[in-house]
C-alpha cells in the first residue's frame, strides 16, 4: 500500500535526511563562497552564494546561464521550514527534549536573523576629516546629483542612482525642467588626458573635453573602487546645454545655467541626509612605543541634532561604536595622515536576533548534553552493577 | 599502594624533575656574569622584556635558531647578542645567517653545499646587490612576490635587523659609547646620536618613576638629552659594561651588569620583575620539554601493549599527567606574563589546542582506563606542540595586540572558546584515527572496546560541536562590535562554520541511524580536514578581515596533512584487514551489527 502524495511529501519535508543535506549544501556553498572570495571580493562572492536563491553558472562562449546548485537563501528556507515542520511532527514536548527544543529555536531565530540582515541591513561610510561637520552617510554605490546653487543660503538637490543610469535613454530630473540623455556609462574606466591618438570625446563642455574614457572591466576587489564615468546630455526647455562627462574621479564641479537657475552635476557616492549632524573633533591613532604596531584608533565627535536638543561628545574606538537612531557608527579607517576618520556606519534593525540566539542554543546545548550524560552515566551504572 | 600507582608516580615525578633541571641558572662564560646581562629588561616591540628575549628572538629570525656551534664551542644567545653589541669584528665572522634559496645564493656568487650559514662579513661585499634586489621585490604585494623575491625581501630584513642590533649601544666600528660620553658635544656627534636613535633594535634606559611605562629611552635619545645637561644615570654603567667586554675584563663588566641592574630597579621595580620572570620561562622552555614528555608517555604506551601492561600503562599515564603539568605551566606563565588570555595569535592557539586535547585525554583516561586516552592525548600534545615550534620562526611570540584585538573581554570569551572547539574537534579526529589503526591491525577485536572508543569520540564531539558554535556566535557578536556586522562571510568566520556544520552532520547522521560505528568514525577524521582548513587553510587565502595570520610556507605541510588523513579515512572504511584473503581475516566484523 503506498501512501498518498501529501503524506510522502510531509515525511519528505520533515526527514532528517533533509536536514543532513541541507547542512551539507551549506558547507559546500560555505566553501564556495569562501574560495571565490580571491577572485569576486566577498561583497560578489556573497551575492553569487550565499544571498542568491539559485547559483547561476555562465556557460562560456555562450549567453547561456543554468543554475548548478541551490543558493543560500533556498537552503536557509529550506533548513527553516524542516526545522519547523520536523520539530512539530516528530518531537514529544518533554522534559527530555527541551534542550533540542530551546537549540532549534534559536537556530530558527538565527536563519531568520541573518535574512532581515541580508534584506534589511544599510552599510554606508562616512569619511570625515578634522573640524569638518557632516550630515550625510554615503553608500557603495553611485548617483548622479543635479544639484540646484542658485540660492547661496541653500542647495536643492536632485539625484538619479546608478543602477538608473546603467539603463540609459532620457531621464527626467524630478523637480526640475532638467532632462538627462545619457549618452554612455562605464561602470569602471581609466580617465586620462586625452593624447593625440585619442579619438575624440563625446563631452564638448566642461573638463570631459579633453579627457580620454577607457572602458575596464569592474573591479572585484573590496578594497578598490570603481572609477566610473557618464556622459550625459542635459536638455531642458527643449534645449541642449551640451553633452559632459560625470565621474566619481572628477574634483571640480561643472554648472550649467537655465533660466537664470545654475545647475551642478556630480557622480558621487550614493548620500543619506541624517537629521543630525557630526562633527569630527579629533582623530586619534595611538600605536605601541618603538613599533608601527597600531595600539588604538579613536574618533572624538560632537553629536548635534537640535530637533531633539541633542549636543554632546562621544568617543568612538575600536570595539565601541556609537549607535544612535538606529545606525550603529564604528571605527572603520582612516587616511590624509591621520586627519581623515572613516566611519562604518550600518542599519540593521534585527541586529538584537543573533544575541537572543546565541544564549538559546547555548542554553539548549548545555540542557541537551546534560541530560544524556546523566542518562549514559547512569547506563554505565546500570552495567557496573549488573 | 600497588605498583600500578607506583609506576605511575615514579613516571611522573621522574619527568618533572628532569622538566625542573632547566630553571637552574647557566654558569658565567668565561668568569662574564651573561645571565645577569641577559636578565636586564629593555623595551622593544612595544613591551618590557629581557635582553635574554631580545637575543633569542632575533637569532631565531635570523638563524632559525637559538644557539649554534662555532669554532668547537656551543655559543647562546646572551654571548651571542653581547658580541654583536660590543664586539662587531667577532660577532661578523659568526656563521648566522641561514640561506636556503639557491637563487639568492647564486646571486653572491656562492652554490648551494650543506653548510647553509654565512656571516655578516662573508656577506658584506654583496649588500650592494642585495640592497638593489630586495627593493624592486619590496613594492610588490607579499603574495604576489615569487620565491626568489620573497627570500631576498627575507634576506634583507634580516640583514638589517642584524644592523640594528649592532648599532644599539654604540655605532659598529666607533670608539665605543664609554669615548661618547666623554664629549657629548664633540664634532660629529649630533649625527651619531641620531643615527643611534634611528637604528636602535631595542630601548636599555628605563624612565624614571613617575613617567608612562612604556616611555623607555634608546641610547642616542639618552644622549642627546645628556647634550641637554639632563645625562641619564643608565648610560655610564651601560657604557663601562661595553667596554669591559670588549677588553675582556670580567670583574669590570660583572660590576657594570650589577650597577645597570641597580638603575633598573631603582627606576622600574616591576620590569625588572617581569624580566625575571620571563628569562625563567625562556629558559625553561616548557613547550620542548612537554613536547618530550608527551613522546616519552606515547613510547611507554606503545611498549605497555606488548610487555607489562600493568605497569608501563600507569607509568605512561603519569608521564602525560607530568607533561600536562609542564604544559600548563608554560601556559600560565605566558597569561601572566602578557596579562592576557591564552590565545593571542597562531602560536598560541597551538599551545593551547594541544593543551585542551591533552586535558581532555586524561578526563577520558579517567572515565574509561583503557589507554586510548592517554595514547590520543599524548599524540595530540606532542602534534600541536610540534606545530607550535614551527610558528616561532616571526620573533616574538607574545608580540602586542593590534588595535582591534586588543580587548581582553573578547579573546577570553571568543577567541578561547573556539580554540576548544578546534582542540575538541581533533581530540574526536584522534580517537577515530586510533580506532582505524585498531580495527586493521589488531589481531583481534573485541566489541566492548570498539563500543568504548566510538562513545568517547561522540561525547568529545559533542563537546566539540557546543564550543564551536557557542566561539563561532561570539565571534559575529564581536564581529557586530567591532565592524557593526553580525556575520559577514569571511573566509575565518566560514571556517568557524564550517567545523560547526560538519559536527552537526555528525551527530545528525548518528541520530538518524544514516551511519554506525565506521562511518560515523570516518567522519570524526574528515573532522581533522576541516578544522586544519579553517585553522591554517583560510589564513593562505590571504583575504578578509582575519589574514593577521599569513603564511605560505606552511601550504605543502598542510596538503600532506589532508593527504594523511583521507588516507586513514579510507583504511577506516575498508574491510578489516582487507590485504588478507576473505576467509583468513582475524576476527569478524564487529560493527555493522548494532
Amino acid at each position: 500500500m503506498t501512501k498518498p502524495l501529501t503524506a510522502r511529501a510531509w515525511d519528505a519535508i520533515t526527514s532528517l535526511k533533509l536536514t543532513i543535506a541541507c547542512l551539507a549544501f551549506l558547507m559546500v556553498l560555505v566553501v564556495l563562497c569562501t574560495l571565490a572570495q580571491v577572485e569576486l571580493g566577498t561583497f560578489g562572492a556573497v551575492s553569487k552564494y550565499i544571498k542568491s536563491f539559485l547559483v547561476w553558472w555562465d556557460v562560456p562562449g555562450t549567453l547561456w546561464s543554468i543554475p548548478v546548485l541551490p543558493g543560500g537563501a533556498l537552503v536557509g528556507v529550506v533548513l527553516a521550514v524542516n526545522l519547523v515542520s520536523a520539530q512539530a511532527r516528530r518531537l514529544e514536548l518533554s522534559w527530555k527534549k527541551s534542550g533540542i527544543w530551546i537549540i532549534h529555536a534559536g537556530l530558527i531565530l538565527l536563519i531568520a536573523g541573518e535574512f532581515v540582515a541580508s534584506v534589511f541591513q544599510v552599510e554606508s561610510q562616512m569619511a570625515i576629516e578634522e573640524g569638518q561637520t557632516l550630515n550625510y552617510i554615503e553608500g557603495r554605490d553611485l548617483e548622479l546629483a543635479v544639484i540646484d546653487v542658485t540660492d547661496p543660503a541653500f542647495d536643492d538637490v536632485y539625484s538619479i542612482p546608478e543602477s538608473r543610469l546603467a539603463g540609459g535613454g532620457t531621464i527626467g530630473v524630478p523637480g526640475t525642467p532638467v532632462f538627462l540623455r545619457v549618452k554612455a556609462f562605464y561602470r569602471n574606466a581609466e580617465l586620462a588626458p586625452r593624447g593625440p591618438q585619442d579619438p575624440p570625446s563625446p563631452a564638448d563642455r566642461g573638463v570631459g573635453a579633453s579627457i580620454a574614457v577607457r572602458p575596464m572591466p569592474p573591479v572585484s576587489r573590496d578594497d578598490r573602487v570603481n572609477q566610473t564615468a557618464a556622459f550625459v546630455e542635459p536638455v531642458a526647455g527643449g534645449r541642449s546645454y551640451g553633452t559632459w562627462l560625470a565621474s566619481n574621479v572628477l574634483g571640480a564641479p561643472q554648472s550649467f545655467t537655465h533660466e537664470g537657475r545654475t545647475y551642478v552635476l556630480a557622480l558621487r557616492p550614493r548620500r543619506q541626509y541624517l537629521p543630525y549632524a557630526v562633527t569630527l573633533k579629533k582623530f586619534s591613532h595611538d600605536v605601541y612605543a618603538g613599533t608601527d604596531i597600531p595600539k588604538n584608533f579613536s574618533s572624538l565627535v560632537h553629536l548635534s541634532n537640535p530637533s531633539r536638543g541633542e549636543q554632546r561628545d562621544v568617543l568612538i574606538y575600536m570595539n565601541q561604536p556609537l549607535r544612535y537612531d538606529g545606525k550603529a557608527f564604528y571605527q572603520a579607517s582612516f587616511g590624509k595622515n591621520d586627519t581623515l576618520s572613516v566611519l562604518q556606519v550600518v542599519e540593521n534593525p534585527g541586529w538584537l536576533l543573533p544575541y537572543v540566539s546565541c544564549v538559546l542554543v547555548t542554553l539548549g546545548l548545555l540542557v541537551h548534553f546534560a541530560i544524556a550524560l546523566r542518562r549514559s552515566s547512569r547506563r554505565r551504572q546500570g552495567v557496573q552493577e549488573a | 599502594m600497588n605498583a600500578a600507582r607506583i609506576a605511575s608516580l615514579v613516571a611522573g615525578g621522574l619527568a618533572l624533575a628532569g622538566a625542573l633541571v632547566a630553571l637552574a641558572p647557566p654558569g658565567k662564560v668565561g668568569g662574564f656574569d651573561v645571565d645577569g646581562f641577559a636578565r636586564l629588561p629593555v623595551l622593544e616591540g612595544g613591551r618590557v622584556k629581557p635582553i635574554d628575549s631580545v637575543a633569542r628572538n632575533t637569532l631565531l629570525m635570523i638563524r632559525s635558531q637559538q644557539s649554534f656551534r662555532h669554532e668547537g664551542r656551543t655559543i647562546g644567545p646572551e654571548e651571542w647578542v653581547l658580541d654583536v653589541l660590543f664586539r662587531p669584528d667577532v660577532a661578523n665572522a659568526q656563521p648566522v645567517f641561514v640561506i636556503n634559496d639557491p637563487e639568492v645564493l647564486g646571486l653572491i656568487g656562492l652554490r648551494q653545499t650543506s653548510d647553509r650559514y654565512f656571516s655578516f662579513r662573508t656577506l658584506a661585499p654583496h649588500l650592494g646587490e642585495i640592497e638593489r634586489q630586495a627593493q624592486v621585490a619590496h613594492p610588490i604585494d607579499a603574495k604576489e612576490r615569487t620565491r626568489f623575491q620573497s627570500a631576498i625581501v627575507n634576506l634583507f630584513d634580516r640583514i638589517y635587523l642584524y644592523y640594528r642590533l649592532e648599532n644599539t649601544v654604540q655605532l659598529a666600528g666607533s670608539p665605543g659609547l664609554a669615548a661618547e660620553l666623554l664629549d657629548l658635544r664633540a664634532s660629529g656627534a649630533q649625527e651619531r646620536h641620531r643615527a643611534l636613535a634611528d637604528l636602535s633594535a631595542f630601548r636599555p634606559l628605563p624612565p624614571p618613576a613617575g613617567q608612562a611605562g612604556d616611555a623607555w629611552r634608546s641610547v642616542g635619545e639618552a644622549l642627546r638629552a645628556g647634550v641637554a645637561g639632563n645625562v641619564d644615570p643608565g648610560l655610564e654603567p651601560l657604557a663601562r659594561l661595553g667596554r669591559a667586554y670588549a677588553s675582556r675584563d670580567a670583574a669590570g663588566f660583572n660590576a657594570a651588569v650589577a650597577d645597570l641592574g641597580a638603575v633598573d630597579a631603582s627606576r622600574r621595580p616591576e620590569a625588572v620583575k617581569q624580566a625575571d620572570h620571563e628569562t625563567l620561562f625562556n629558559r625553561a622552555q616548557p613547550f620542548y620539554a612537554g613536547m618530550v614528555i608527551y613522546v616519552l608517555a606515547l613510547l611507554a604506551l606503545f611498549a605497555s601493549w606488548l610487555w607489562k601492561p600493568g605497569i608501563l600503562q600507569p607509568a605512561a599515564f603519569g608521564l602525560l599527567v607530568a607533561g600536562a603539568v609542564v604544559h600548563t605551566g608554560g601556559l600560565v606563565s605566558r597569561i601572566v606574563l602578557q596579562g592576557r588570555p591564552p590565545v593571542t595569535n597562531l602560536y598560541s592557539s597551538a599551545v593551547f589546542v594541544g593543551w585542551c586535547a591533552v586535558i581532555l585525554g586524561v578526563v577520558l583516561e579517567r572515565l574509561y582506563r583503557r589507554g586510548f586516552g592517554t595514547a590520543v592525548a599524548a599524540a595530540s600534545g606532542f602534534a600541536s606542540l610540534i606545530i607550535a615550534h614551527h610558528l616561532t620562526g616571526d620573533g616574538d611570540t607574545m608580540e602586542m595586540m593590534r588595535a582591534v584585538l586588543d580587548s581582553n573581554f573578547w579573546l577570553a570569551t571568543h577567541v578561547v572558546t573556539i580554540t576548544i572547539g578546534y582542540s575538541g574537534t581533533f581530540l574526536a579526529g584522534a580517537i577515530a584515527i586510533g580506532y582505524a589503526f585498531r580495527r586493521q591491525f589488531a589481531p583481534r577485536l573485541d566489541p566492548a572496546t570498539s563500543k568504548a572508543l566510538v562513545s568517547m569520540a561522540y561525547g568529545v564531539i559533542c563537546f566539540a560541536l557546543l564550543f564551536s558554535f557557542v566561539g563561532t556566535v561570539l565571534g559575529g557578536i564581536w564581529a557586530d562590535q567591532s565592524w557593526g556586522r553580525f556575520w559577514g562571510w569571511d573566509p575565518k568566520e566560514n571556517g568557524a562554520l564550517l567545523i560547526v556544520l560538519w559536527n552537526a552532520i555528525i551527530l545528525h547522521a548518528r541520530w538518524g541511524g544514516y551511519a554506525r560505528e565506521k562511518g560515523i568514525m570516518a567522519m570524526a577524521i574528515f573532522g581533522n580536514v576541516i578544522t586544519s582548513l579553517s585553522w591554517f587553510g583560510v589564513n593562505m587565502l590571504g583575504v578578509g578581515l582575519h589574514s593577521y595570520g599569513f603564511m605560505d610556507k606552511a601550504f605543502w605541510a598542510l596538503s600532506a596533512f589532508i593527504a594523511s588523513q583521507l588516507l586513514v579515512m579510507a583504511l577506516c572504511l575498508l574491510p578489516r584487514q582487507f590485504w588478507r584473503p576473505a576467509g583468513s581475516r582475524a576476527g569478524e566484523e564487529v560493527t555493522g551489527t548494532v
